[in-house]
């Protein structure tokens, strides 16, 4: 079978963001970029599966900037096989991934895609979503442990207050979730070969997507900081002040 | 101390600032390696430099010991009051402020209690680096930093605190305050006094602030940790990144398989970034000035001619932020992590840096004559020539038993430092542990040299008595 894994460059999970000075969006300029750590998930789930026999070939594809090669080939390095980037310089929405998605797994004809469940810079969690319906195939969302059997995989889901036990017919969409796995670090050795590994550069036209945007940012704004505590000197300032100020009695 | 006494130190700072209940002291006296035991029924937070300047006064005026703490977390007991519980502890982390930032000049000004980590973060607000770094950064204080001259993981390249202080504000212990809070680059007025106070461990006066240097914050940065064969090989491969990289060479730690099996064990969210052991490994760190992309290239080029030569035989290299922070977390735990493993007999310190892979072979034929089944787990900044020295006992041995060998176990170590023209104390400091040895050991002019400074500067002898010299 072969997987195919979406993976997204997004700034870096420990990097503290700054909002543009004109409250367009967020400051990307020299900030440090990494794998959505979703897809790190995704992309060790696949290599996982490779290693127990139950997946031939991996390919990760991702939508983006030329800076995007790197993400791929640090995805390479962990274990993918083959890379694909579907070059695009300005904002993608996810129904607009989904469709190019669509289109490479019409090429690609994979028997599984896994995708993170959302990626860290908008937090939107639709784009597997939206691919499962367009392909009309079963989704397994926000999955912490897969196992795939024959033409059906079990997938235990992470819900609102516990766990859900699915069972869904191949091919398949996986969304993963943080407790799936620990991503491992690409050595050394992985990271040189991952070189030689090939990376195909396609364009949205290739698919015949239109990605105009169809939601406008109107604001972005910092969430408004901490206020400083206040020691209270007696429990009768404590209750006038929950009474008064905080309005919670 | 009589009350009478008690009430006009503690007028100084305010009753609520000051711990008179042995439960409210006992925090101050607790050293985090259980090593020593102290004693002190007064502990006085100051909240300025006047307060200082005033509890010296008195304390000088009255013969009191003055034992000055920052964070509390250094190695040879410093901060640590003797056992007559005459000494009244100054503990500086009420005084906390940054004073003062200068982007034109890349200075920051702060006082003593603020915690190391928070003027790095001070720093990178501005998007300036303040390098110091070092594991307990968390809870140490800026004041102790300077006062015990520390190194850390940044020297490599920044230099050890003293190399980051530009002007120092120091209450001398008769309660005159030394105005040197200059941030002057260049400044040829006389004797340079801050270099005194810097290092000396508390001994000479209280730095209440200081001013020191900012850098440019690094745009790109990345992280390897690499398994090898040898610390010979990691000397070969140090020289050849430092030749290759030059002040892009941000870091490089040593760490022996001993090591990585203790932290894996016994330190919570640490894991082996290797799939295969090697019996040494290095975390390299390589910074660049100009991109991501410019350190990611210099450290693949560089790792990939030493695979080939030979020196490098595995590696991870980070990804992300939060992998290189996995392999800084392994490498900053390795002293916590010897901790449930028994007794260790802990040295710190530094030779030549060409004599590293010799001196590691001489010291562990030294160890194991001794003790057969010692553990030694030597790791730490190889790149400065400096390495904590560390042997964890035998396993299932008794621990005071193995401890009670530091008798003989330290000697052999320190000869061998010693043969090879190196330190005993590279970045830990004096205190009260190696202060025996050093005065055995260090040229006899120095030494009577620093006896005549300490006695001009603290005539009455109150500034943190017994250690040092």
């Amino acid at each position: 079978m072969k997987v195919l894994v979406p993976v997204k460059r997004v700034v870096d999970y420990n990097v503290k963001i700054r909002v543009k000075s004109d409250d367009s969006g967020v400051e990307l300029a020299n900030v440090k970029m990494s794998m959505n750590p979703f897809d790190e998930i995704s992309v060790e789930q696949a290599i996982r599966m490779k290693e127990a026999g139950q997946v031939e070939e991996i390919v990760v594809v991702s939508v983006g900037p030329q800076q995007s090669q790197e993400t791929l080939r640090t995805a390479l390095a962990m274990g993918a096989d083959r890379a694909i980037l579907v070059k695009h310089d300005d904002v993608v929405e996810p129904l607009a991934v989904a469709k190019i998605l669509k289109g490479v797994v019409e090429e690609e004809n994979p028997g599984l895609v896994i995708l993170g469940k959302q990626a860290i810079d908008d937090d939107s969690n639709q784009t597997g979503q939206m691919l499962a319906a367009l392909l009309g195939w079963s989704q397994g969302t926000f999955a912490s442990e897969i196992e795939i059997s024959g033409d059906t995989a079990k997938v235990k889901r992470e819900v609102d207050g516990g766990l859900q036990n699915i069972e869904i017919k191949m091919p398949a969409i996986i969304t993963t979730d943080l407790r799936l796995n620990e991503p491992r670090y690409a050595s050394l050795p992985n990271i040189m070969k991952a070189k030689k590994k090939p990376l195909d550069e396609k364009s949205v036209g290739d698919y015949g997507v239109d990605t105009a945007p169809r939601l406008t940012v109107v604001k972005t704004e910092e969430p408004e900081g901490r206020k400083a505590g206040v020691i209270v000197g007696s429990v009768e300032e404590l209750v006038s002040k929950l009474k008064n100020e905080a309005g919670v009695l | 101390m009589n009350d009478d006494l008690r009430e006009k130190f503690i007028a100084i700072v305010g009753t609520k600032n000051a711990r008179v209940n042995q439960e409210d002291i006992a925090p101050y006296l607790r050293e985090w390696r259980d090593r020593w035991e102290g004693k002190s029924e007064l502990v006085l937070l100051p909240a300025n430099t006047q307060e200082v300047s005033q509890i010296l006064a008195l304390a000088t005026e009255t013969k009191t010991p003055i034992v000055p703490q920052g964070g509390h977390t250094g190695l040879v007991g410093g901060g640590m009051p003797d056992m007559s519980g005459d000494a009244v502890i100054l503990a500086m982390g009420r005084m906390n402020k940054v004073r003062d930032i200068d982007t034109a000049g890349n200075t920051i000004t702060v006082e003593a209690g603020c915690i190391l980590q928070s003027v790095q973060e001070a720093a990178d607000d501005v998007g300036r680096l303040f390098p110091l770094s070092l594991a307990a950064e968390g809870s140490c204080q800026i004041g102790g930093n300077l006062s015990s001259n520390a190194g850390g993981t940044g020297a490599l390249s920044y230099g050890v605190a003293r190399d980051l202080v530009l002007g120092l504000e120091v209450v001398l212990p008769t309660g005159e305050i030394l105005n040197d809070l200059n941030a002057l680059k260049k400044d040829n007025t006389g004797y340079n006094l801050r270099h005194l106070f810097i290092g000396a461990e508390g001994t000479l006066g209280i730095i209440t602030a200081a001013v020191v240097k900012l850098f440019p914050k690094p745009k790109g940065q990345i992280t390897a940790f690499l398994g090898l064969e040898t610390p010979a090989a990691a000397l070969e491969l140090f020289q050849a990144a430092r030749d290759f990289a030059g002040q892009s060479l941000t870091a490089f730690e040593l760490m022996p398989r001993l090591g990585v099996e203790f932290t894996t064990k016994h330190v919570d969210g640490v894991r082996d970034p290797l799939t295969t052991p090697y019996p040494w490994y290095v975390l390299l760190e390589v910074s660049s000035g100009e991109s991501e992309d410019h350190a990611q290239s210099l450290l693949e080029h560089l790792l990939e001619n030493q695979m080939e030569a030979g020196s490098v035989l595995d590696g991870a290299v980070a990804s992300s932020v939060s992998q290189s922070k996995d392999f800084w977390h392994l490498r900053e735990s390795m002293s916590e992590s010897q901790k449930p493993e028994g007794g260790s007999i802990k040295h710190d310190i530094s030779v030549p840096v060409h004599a590293i892979p010799s001196f590691m072979l001489d010291a562990e034929k030294a160890v194991l004559d001794i003790e057969p089944s010692a553990r030694i787990c030597a790791f730490g900044h190889l790149g400065d020539g400096n390495l904590h020295y560390n042997i964890s006992q035998p396993v299932g041995a008794d621990k005071q038993e193995f401890l009670a060998m530091d008798r003989v176990i330290t000697p052999a170590v320190h000869g061998l430092v010693l043969k090879y023209n190196g330190s005993i104390s590279a970045e830990h400091g004096i205190g009260v542990m190696k202060r025996d040895e050093m005065a055995k050991i260090k040229d006899p002019t120095a030494l009577d040299l620093m006896r005549r400074i300490k006695k001009n500067f603290d005539p009455a002898g109150i500034m943190n008595p017994q250690k040092v010299l």
